[in-house]
């Protein structure tokens, strides 16, 4: 190999440091090409939906068939309440984030696993991170695939600042697929009509947010949040998917909506 | 079990529930950490820097760690080295994200895992393919003096999009702290083809000033140009429980390995500062 095969750039990345922000600077630079810019990636909540049962998850199943013929879906499951009875009962023995993280992996593999059977009648197919290879042909084919929505990090999970329990969850694993494939949209299907500027299930005075921006949700600093914090973090990163939308999937029609590009829910943008 | 007026099916435990994005319900989780491989050194192999380098300078550092082997385990991580940053370049020409490029690197770091497998197999040590290395890792341990990985975290599609640029930020050196901090294990000692940490490249200037022993937060505030380990690591042990400092050492000098094992500071220790 001589250096007339590489690009400047190339030969810059084979000979000098990957940690020189010069060389950085410019990978930045250059065009990027979106894998599925058709297809959308949907979260369903696992606490805040799937846990619910049939009164919840029933209707939603109904609707994600009737949007089949126009939209393209990638499904990816939350953990819940099984999770966070595992985190508890790891956090007192001891368990190290990354053990913790092989757990609400399991948890969400067993809600996309009851999902896809719902799904049987569509021929949807539940995928493993190792099966990603095969998406397109799964969107081509049958318009959608089910997944769990832990990133695959396991033993390998970053330690958060505070606490134990992995940072990186099922919001940011779904969120990471989006940004990877360069997909329309990513919307989080949960119970709550999108973000409050408080607990809406625990404070009566909490005030709706239809729309906001990355720094005016930092300005407000608030406790809690709709969406794990490092999905808000990486965006401020983000090259594709620079807005998420949160919807409450207890109402009917809310998914299709969103599907359609209306504004329902509350939209964050990171611009 | 319980069913609650909003039919949701709720287990009875600690968390719930709460939020898990509220700060306060996360404080409490803070609690002391099994460690499970405490004896076990995590020792990176560069791609490039060593394994790349030559026969001249792989041979010695393979007599090195098989002597090592005798006395301590090890878990031995390989980097992507040179193929690695070429797919990177093809790959960035060719507009693909972040976690394709991640997803790429894995297979480069196998490869040179699979050579240094192949050179310390007389010494019992053993490659492990990524998708079982983790869960038997203990059983491995207890079994062989070593074990190969590739030292790539499985990160892949999921690679965290950079602050600057489209490199993946978890790369070799962070796979191996980052197991290691998992594991509770003993040591993460960094062998590259520098002495350790120098106010500049050596290679490029060789009046750079030696840094022997550095904190995160000054490494930080020095801002240098390069360093010699992915710069993930500072905010990787910053938020370490197990695992409070690295040692960066130079393979081209074997004797090295086995003193950086017993403890010695014979390289660059960066460390996190205590609260």
């Amino acid at each position: 190999m001589t250096d007339k095969l590489l690009s400047e750039l190339g030969a810059a990345l084979v000979a000098g440091s990957l940690t020189d922000n010069q060389i950085k600077e410019k990978t930045a630079n250059l065009p990027d090409f979106q894998i599925l810019p058709q297809a959308n990636v949907i979260k369903i909540g696992g606490q805040s939906f799937i846990d619910r049962g049939r009164a919840a998850v029933y209707p939603l199943m109904d609707e994600i068939r009737r949007n089949l013929a126009e939209h393209k879906l990638i499904i990816g499951t939350g953990a819940g309440t099984r999770a966070r009875h595992a985190y508890s009962v790891g956090v007192e023995l001891g368990m190290p984030t990354g053990v913790l993280s092989v757990l609400g992996t399991f948890v969400s593999m067993q809600n996309a696993r009851m999902l896809h059977y719902l799904l049987a009648d569509q021929g949807i197919p539940f995928i493993e991170p190792i099966q990603f290879a095969q998406l397109p042909l799964y969107l081509a084919e049958r318009q959608a695939v089910i997944f769990f929505g832990m990133p695959p990090y396991t033993f390998w999970q970053r330690n958060p600042v505070i606490g134990r329990l992995p940072p990186h969850r099922t919001d940011t694993g779904c969120w990471l697929i989006s940004e990877t494939f360069g997909t329309r949209s990513m919307i989080y299907i949960k119970d709550e009509d999108g973000l409050y500027t408080a607990d809406p299930k625990k404070d009566k005075h909490a005030r709706f947010i239809p729309r906001i921006t990355m720094d005016e949700l930092d300005a407000m600093n608030l406790p809690d949040c709709v969406v794990e914090h490092s999905v808000l973090e990486m965006m401020k990163n983000a090259r594709h998917r620079r807005s998420i939308q949160i919807i409450n999937g207890l109402v009917p029609g809310n998914l299709t909506r969103a599907l359609n590009g209306e504004a329902v829910g509350t939209l964050i943008t990171a611009d | 079990m319980t069913i609650n007026k909003t039919q949701q099916h709720h287990m009875q435990s600690l968390l719930a529930r709460e939020s898990l994005l509220d700060k306060d319900v996360m404080a409490k989780t803070e609690t002391p950490v099994v460690r499970m491989l405490p004896n076990v050194h995590v020792v990176k192999i560069g791609g490039r820097s060593i394994l790349e380098a030559g026969a001249d300078v792989v041979q010695p550092l393979v007599q090195a760690l098989g002597n090592a082997l005798q006395q301590h385990k090890l878990i031995l991580g390989v980097g992507g080295g040179a193929r690695s940053r070429h797919v990177f370049s093809v790959g960035l020409d060719l507009g693909l994200p972040t976690g394709v490029l991640a997803e790429l690197s894995a297979a480069d770091a196998l490869g040179n895992a699979h050579i240094l497998g192949t050179l310390l197999a007389p010494h019992g040590v053993v490659a492990i393919p990524p998708a079982m290395f983790g869960h038997l890792l203990p059983l491995f341990i207890h079994s062989v003096p070593g074990v190969i990985f590739n030292g790539v975290p499985p990160y892949s599609l999921w690679e965290h999009p950079p602050a600057l640029g489209r490199i993946p930020a978890h790369r070799t050196d962070s796979g191996c702290l980052i197991l290691a901090e998992c594991f509770g294990c003993r040591s993460v000692i960094l062998v590259k083809d520098v002495r350790g940490l120098y106010s500049e490249d050596p290679h490029l200037n060789p009046d750079a000033e030696f840094i022997a022993r550095i904190s995160t937060d000054e490494l930080r505030a020095r801002a240098l140009k390069t360093l010699p380990f992915d710069e993930v690591l500072l905010d990787i042990l910053d938020t370490a429980r197990l695992v409070h400092e690295f040692q960066i050492i130079d393979g081209r000098d074997p004797s090295l390995l086995s003193r950086a094992l017993a403890g010695e500071h014979v390289g660059t220790i960066v460390y996190a500062p205590k609260d």
